[in-house]
């Protein structure tokens, strides 16, 4: 596995983390007090309220960043055990893999839901968006020698892909991006 | 030469090459983005700012509750005289909306008659024939004031067009119409096209349901439950429209 892989979970690993644990947080804070409005819940569209509110935040019957919590601590670490020179053996690298394409689907599926469901931005989840993408494409191409002709074209693929989410995004929440200028 | 000179001075020759492909498709595609993007945010705006969306909401000859000079700030409301969320509407917000920012901003009646409502038609057709007369308010507010004696019978929808005509013409009598006219404009073809063209507006800005507002062209989108939070929502809204 390169360095510069290993980074990346550190780095993105790390964001998702806070993310994760910061939305735990808010959850706990608005367990204790039913009335109380998070941290990043700003306007009718910014608003992790509604979206921590919504049958979708507990997907699997508990919240989900309880999930990140658990995911991202793992990819934090397999970064951080890589860059002190552990060699992760093949089923170790196609486990990440797994993981990483599980989140990768999970998040497209939040993605949908946030926009055509909800019809709200939690900033923490978009954190979470952000980087589970990369983590999910770059373990793919480091996993799988057979994509080698694609690692020529690693970033452009990435930004082809952040391009179709943000417009997608840009046109569900058309009328409020318009009345921001 | 050593190989690995050589080496060295193909990767010289690689790095002269320029910026590889995936850096070339990568910026082509940020650029893009950003320009379509922003592009796109920009064009919608400058079509904000100017008239088009607001000659929609607001044609020329639509009906106004209060006018200000320039209509700096503009309400509008798709309103179906015979719904009964309207009507409360009426009773405990807009009638009093309309006397508190009386020449502060100006304020657009625009029909969407439903077709579960029998008589929502009709009463349309009343309130744009006394507005031929320019008596258009006073029928509007005729209408709402005794919504109990044509748009109901008890607790359910009235269907009864006779008992709503006559109260109509009473209505029309008492605005002091010239009630022979008021008859004839009620079953005009020009004020059924006027009510078309509301529906048509509405349904354009996406009206389903009434009564749905627009503050300067934004759909107004109550968060509160009750109607005195959704009043105070939309004072907030004008005030700070008015503020700013």
């Amino acid at each position: 596995m390169s360095r510069r892989l290993a980074w990346l979970y550190v780095v993105g690993g790390g964001l998702g983390l806070a993310a994760a644990a910061a939305l735990t947080l808010e959850k706990i804070a608005k367990l204790r007090d039913p009335a109380y409005i998070p941290t990043c819940s700003l306007n009718p569209v910014v608003s992790c309220g509604s979206v921590m509110d919504s049958p979708q935040a507990a997907a699997f019957g508990f919240p989900n960043p309880l999930i990140g919590i658990a995911a991202f601590a793992v990819v934090v670490t397999t970064g951080v055990a890589v860059l002190a020179g552990f060699d992760p053996p093949r089923w170790y690298r196609i486990a990440l893999n797994a993981g990483t394409a599980f989140g990768f689907v999970f998040v497209h599926w939040l993605i949908v839901a946030s926009l055509y469901d909800i019809h709200a931005l939690c900033p923490y989840c978009l954190v979470v968006w952000i980087v589970t993408i990369p983590l999910f494409w770059y373990t793919t191409l480091d996993t799988w020698p057979a994509l080698a002709p694609l690692r020529r074209l690693h970033s452009a693929v990435l930004a082809f892909w952040y391009a179709l989410i943000a417009s997608l995004v840009l046109h569900a929440f058309w009328d409020y991006w318009t009345s921001l200028l | 030469m050593s190989r690995t000179s050589r080496q060295k001075n193909r990767n010289i020759l690689a790095a002269r090459r320029g910026p590889s492909l995936n850096v070339i498709l990568t910026g082509a595609v940020v650029l893009v983005a950003v320009l379509v993007i922003g592009g796109v945010l920009v064009f919608n705006r400058s079509d904000e700012d100017g008239t088009a969306s607001n000659a929609a909401l607001f044609p020329a000859g639509a009906h106004t509750l209060s006018k200000v000079e320039g209509d700096k700030v503009t309400l509008v409301e798709f309103l179906d005289f015979q719904c009964p969320a309207c009507s409360s509407y009426y009773t405990n917000i807009t009638k009093k909306l309309e006397q508190d920012y009386r020449g502060r901003i100006t304020f657009v009646a625009r029909n969407f008659p439903l077709e579960m409502h029998p008589l929502a038609v009709p009463a349309a057709r009343a309130a744009e024939a006394a507005g031929k007369q320019g008596k258009y308010a006073e029928m509007y507010h005729a209408l709402y004031d005794n919504f109990d004696q044509w748009a109901v019978e008890g607790q359910s929808t009235s269907s009864d067009v006779r008992r709503a005509t006559a109260e109509f013409e009473e209505y029309a009598t008492a605005a002091g119409l010239d009630l022979e006219r008021f008859r004839t404009d009620m079953a005009s073809q020009e004020v059924q096209s006027i009510i078309d063209r509301d529906v048509t507006d509405g349904t354009e800005a996406g009206v389903n349901s009434t009564p749905t507002f627009f503050l300067d062209g934004e759909r107004f989108q109550p968060t509160g439950r009750t109607v005195a939070d959704i009043d105070r929502e939309l004072r907030a809204r004008i005030d700070a429209a008015l503020a700013g």
